[in-house]
């Protein structure tokens, strides 16, 4: 089957845009998700493999509209839930805490 | 489209929050992100394969070795592609007159990082990664490279372990200068195949 | 296992379109190809991404002319394959 990552060879993607002086990271969370990343491949939590997979099975709408460590985070949090680490009830901000 | 960087503050509360509860339950090491991140910054830069190119250009013997077993070559500079878990395998191809090589990942974003650095946005974009394969020379031509229409291109999607760099065509006109001089001219997208040099 | 291919050798890319993670990318499914040279021996991703040990294998450069690929096209694209994803092929030869 398929998925969204697999855009090779597909037509109806933009013009390709350069960002002058790009900085490493666009905000201090994208960093973060990098490193939180390493840290839980390291500690075998899950494997690289297993994260790629885990951006792939993005809904594809959501896949094309988030930006590269946004990607990171759905597949983090996803495998956090999948490998028992936590429930998406834990993940999420408390509701006290949001400040909403 | 994913274009957009910007996180807003729920994200990175989200983010935070999900810090602080692996932190608490003993996956995550008070300090060891910050840690891991200041040496992600440390790691490796454009400069890197910049040196690599200007050595390929003036040392010819280098150059061929460089191109049959890229890792032991690069060895010879002090540099090597162990920045992650284990060392990967480099596979490094030059620009001749005859044929251009550019690089890709379609299917997520490999890219030679314990040695270039991070790479820009635009290679992880879908717009690059789809349409690279397909049409190369209208990309470059978006990248502002126009090549002759004789010369061929080959692109190289770094879809399983090995990562590549291009070595890109020693511009004319360099005769006189040093090795550190020529480096200096070597730009991250020239050793992506997206610039000339 | 010894390599089932050698430099130079044409390979026919899997057909298969896996329910699971893989990185034979869909363009270049069911094309003819040719080895350039080995790239090491990994596990198979496929494995890997689903928990299994997955055994380690040849992974190949495989060369494929544009025309190959999408039937137009002057240029060349090298992916990097893992043996399983490859068969042998007589370019020249006809129908299987």
């Amino acid at each position: 089957m398929s998925r969204i990552n697999d855009v090779g060879g597909m037509v109806g993607f933009p013009a390709i845009v350069e960002e002058p002086d790009e900085p490493t990271f666009h905000a201090d969370w994208e960093a973060h998700v990098l490193a939180l990343n390493a840290a839980l491949i390291r500690r075998g939590v899950y494997n690289l493999d297993e994260f790629r997979d885990a951006i792939e099975r993005m809904e594809p709408a959501t896949y094309l509209a988030s930006s590269y460590y946004e990607k990171w985070f759905t597949a983090i949090t996803t495998l956090l839930v999948e490998k028992g680490v936590a429930t998406p009830e834990e993940l999420a901000v408390p509701r006290d805490a949001s400040g909403a | 489209m994913s274009g957009d960087h910007h996180g807003s503050s729920a994200i990175s509360e989200q983010v935070r929050h999900v810090e602080a509860l692996l932190e608490a339950r003993g996956l995550v090491d008070e300090g060891e992100l910050d840690r891991r991140i200041d040496e992600f910054l440390a790691g490796g830069s454009p400069a890197n394969g910049a040196r690599i190119a200007a050595r390929a250009w003036v040392d010819p013997a280098f150059r061929d070795r460089l191109l049959a077993d890229a890792n032991a070559a690069i060895r010879e500079l002090g540099l090597s592609m162990s920045g992650g878990l284990q060392e990967q395998r480099l596979k490094v191809v030059a620009n001749t007159a005859d044929e251009h090589n550019v690089v890709v990942c379609t299917l997520c974003s490999c890219y030679p990082i314990a040695l270039l650095g991070p790479s820009p946005s635009w290679y992880k974009s879908e717009a690059y990664r789809s349409r690279v394969v397909r049409d190369p020379r209208g990309v470059l031509e978006e990248f502002g490279l126009e090549l002759p229409p004789t010369t061929r291109i080959s692109v190289w999607d770094a879809s399983a372990e090995s990562r590549y760099m291009v070595v890109p065509r020693r511009p004319e006109g360099t005769d006189g200068l040093s090795e550190e001089e020529l480096a200096g001219l070597v730009t991250r997208k020239g050793l992506i195949g997206t610039a000339a040099v | 296992m010894p390599d089932r291919f050698a430099p130079g050798d044409a390979v026919r890319t899997s057909t298969a379109d896996p329910a699971w993670h893989t990185r034979l990318p869909r363009y270049a499914r069911g094309a003819i190809g040719r080895v350039v040279e080995l790239a090491g021996h990994h596990p198979l991703a496929d494995d890997r991404a689903r928990g299994l040990p997955g055994t380690t294998q040849a992974v190949y450069h495989v060369r494929f002319t544009a025309a190959d690929l999408f039937g137009d096209g002057d240029h060349a694209v090298t992916v990097e394959l893992w043996e399983d994803y490859l068969e042998p092929a007589d370019p020249q030869g006809g129908t299987p």
